[in-house]
């Protein structure tokens, strides 16, 4: 190789020709014409020769006789057209014959043109030329070619690290993703809450490959970012939306169902924005309970859009399963072009297999269906079953035990010098727009730490604020709840009410008293309201108030030290205990 | 495939026609259909009555021109389409930044 080189360079060849002919006149007259044009040049005597010269040593062009003793012109290209694989080298024909039948044959076993004998050198010189005009081109788009999968690869690797890697509990979530190439403009991501609610995005951006996929960098920044500080699902939606809108240029976009599953798995807040229908289904019967329709706009449109009118509240049971797919499943076709469309894909998740995932089903019939034809689009699909694996491990009584033995160890050791002490107040529309929970998180984070805290703070901070929200600034009956509508019924006049919502307050102290280790958190919250029974809700029967206070104040009394309300039931006061 | 536009005789609307499948591999020719200096200027029927079916890169082809035409002030038509675009223009709420025709049931 490294000969053959530096022979080119000092005679200035550009390149190396192999002629194939029987006869010695005209390989020698051809030799002459090559050498003139710059070529080194190889012959062989038939075509046997030709196929072992080509394959020791480094040919960019062939010229080829037809008929030769031992093997003839058209089995020696087919050959050499075999070894040359990817690379473009073409082969001339050169013959005497005529016979347009053996012409065209010339051209179907792979050569890629043909002269015939006698033949004008000025001709001969100018295919050659046109040859070399391709053999560049191609070597252009291999070297292209070559080197987007060399990016594609690299930015791959890139996403899975940074999209894929930090999504949670996939042990549980099946999914299907095929890419239409390397890469799918499809993403799930996963994450849990403060509150261990764990939320799931399905995205599909605008178009596949590459740029398609270039939003998720931002956009799975934004989700995990913010599940973590404990925001809404709405605020997150508009969070990713802004973001998009900023950084992606007009028309691309990304379509997304998102899903909030709350910590109790009997409750799900869905959003669809631009997909397909999502669906809740019974995992043992397959029945379809709900079909979740697209309520809005897909994200990185505009800024103006507001995504609280797009949740869906539905009322979940053990095992119910939650699947997502994106438009690629629907529109995924078979060689006749045919859909797999919509009512394909419901009878394939309603058909009974004895699978515990129904996607291993549908993606079974949805491989028959489209067998080997080509895929114009990514496809992806996910399913979450409520089950409490789903969910990270909460040791609720260790957590409880700890602060009772806190308080009894160090009774007296209160530094109130170092106290510290805030009082947040939020008026009429303040309460519809902002969630003041992740921020107060945030700010006593800042200030003294707790990182161990975070959970169990940000659920005893959410309980008290959506009590006063829903029960005291917006006087909502819990008991609307009950009955098979009553869940949706619920929300929709909570957000009616929201809506219309100019005065009343929401005041929320914290008082903070370090110890020498650990310290206690004075937790006051005062409503609006009119206030409550909340006798009933103090009673120490344990049942009673079970069943009246509902979890929410069942579980802040799990989590911390005490719980008391004020007359006439509109303040609360919660103390929370640490030790470090 | 192809996109043919027509500007009316006072140069305030053109009418895009596109036929066939309006996917990414339209992208040029759409884009060769409007020009930036006028494209503020104008209003723009598209019609789809030859489009079999259109994925999101088309809506993103849409949503350039919407932009260029003046983002909310834009007077973009969509009419002729069928059912299944009606139904990804509908999934997609579309209805909020562009003017849908529905056709008339036949």
């Amino acid at each position: 190789m490294s000969a053959t080189q530096t022979k080119l360079q000092t005679s200035k060849a550009i390149g190396r020709a192999l002629i194939a002919d029987d006869e010695l006149s005209n390989r020698v007259i051809l030799k002459a014409l090559l050498k003139k044009l710059g070529y080194e040049v190889s012959m062989a005597e038939n075509g046997a020769e030709a196929v072992e010269l080509f394959e020791i040593e480094s040919i960019d062009m062939v010229f080829m006789d037809i008929m030769m003793p031992v093997m003839d012109g058209y089995i020696a290209t087919e050959k050499i057209k075999e070894a040359a694989g990817e690379k473009f080298i073409p082969v001339i024909f050169l013959t005497a014959m005529t016979d347009e039948s053996a012409l065209s044959r010339c051209i179907e076993v792979g050569g890629d043109d043909f002269l015939t004998k006698p033949f004008s050198h000025t001709v001969l010189a100018a295919k050659i030329k046109a040859m070399e005009r391709i053999q560049e081109l191609h070597h252009d788009v291999i070297t292209l070619y070559s080197r987007m999968h060399r990016d594609e690869e690299i930015a791959e690797e890139v996403f899975s690290g940074a999209v894929i890697a930090g999504n949670v509990a996939l042990d549980h979530i099946r999914q299907l993703v095929r890419p239409a190439s390397i890469f799918s403009g499809d993403i799930l991501l996963t994450a849990y809450a403060p509150s261990h609610d764990l939320h799931v995005l399905m995205g599909d951006f605008t178009g596949h490959g590459l740029a398609a996929a270039l939003g998720a960098l931002p956009a799975s920044e934004v989700f995990r970012s913010m599940t973590a500080k404990g925001f809404s699902p709405q605020q997150i939606l508009q969070g990713i939306n802004n973001k998009l809108n900023t950084l992606l240029p007009t028309g691309m976009f990304l379509a997304a169902q998102f899903v909030k599953i709350s910590n109790t798995l009997d409750q799900v807040t869905a959003f669809n924005c631009g997909m397909p229908d999502f669906f809740l289904l019974d995992g043992k019967t397959r029945v379809i309970k709900h079909r979740i329709s697209s309520r809005s706009l897909p994200l990185g449109i505009t800024s103006e859009i507001s995504f609280h009118d797009a949740a869906v509240h539905i009322r979940t049971q053990y095992n119910d399963h939650v699947l997502l797919a994106t438009d690629g499943v629907s529109e995924a076709r078979n060689h006749d072009g045919e859909y797999f469309g919509i009512e394909r894909l419901e009878n394939s998740i309603t058909h009974s297999y004895d699978d515990d995932y129904i996607l291993n089903t549908v993606s079974r019939i949805l491989e028959d269906f489209c067998l080997d034809a080509p895929q114009d689009d990514d496809i992806s699909l996910a399913e979450i079953p409520l089950i409490p694996e789903l969910l990270p491990a909460w040791d609720l009584n260790s957590l409880h035990n700890d602060n009772i033995k806190q308080t009894s160890d160090n009774p007296s050791q209160e530094h109130e010098s170092n106290s510290v002490e805030f009082h947040i107040t939020l008026r009429g529309s303040q309460l519809r727009q902002a969630d003041p929970v992740p921020m107060l998180i945030n700010y006593i984070q800042e200030m003294i730490g707790l990182h161990e805290h975070r959970r169990p703070l940000f659920t005893i901070l959410t309980e008290l604020f959506v009590n006063a929200l829903d029960h005291g600034v917006l006087g909502l009956d819990s008991n609307i709840k009950t009955g098979p509508e009553g869940f949706t019924r619920y929300f929709e006049e909570r957000e009616r009410l929201l809506n219309e919502l100019k005065d009343g307050f929401i005041r929320i102290g914290l008082h903070i008293h370090p110890f020498e280790q650990g310290g206690k958190m004075v937790i006051q919250i005062e409503d609006s309201g009119i206030g409550f029974n909340f006798s009933n809700r103090q009673s120490t029967d344990e049942s009673a108030s079970l069943k009246l206070s509902g979890r929410g104040i069942q579980l802040i009394q799990g989590l911390c030290e005490s719980i008391k309300y004020e007359k006439p039931g509109n303040k609360a006061e919660v103390i929370y205990v640490w030790q470090e | 495939m192809s996109i043919i536009a027509k500007t009316s005789g006072d140069g305030r609307l053109v009418r895009i026609s596109i036929n066939g499948r309006f996917d990414f591999s339209q992208h040029a020719n759409f884009r060769n259909t409007y020009t930036i200096e006028d494209a503020p200027y104008r209003c723009y029927e598209i019609d789809l009555s030859n489009v079999p079916y259109m994925d999101s890169s088309a809506l993103g082809m849409l949503l350039v021109l919407r932009e260029r035409a003046g983002g909310d002030k834009a007077d973009i038509t969509l009419v002729g389409f069928n059912d299944e675009i009606g139904q990804i223009l509908n999934i997609s709420h579309f209805e909020n930044l562009f003017k849908l025709e529905r056709p008339q049931a036949a």
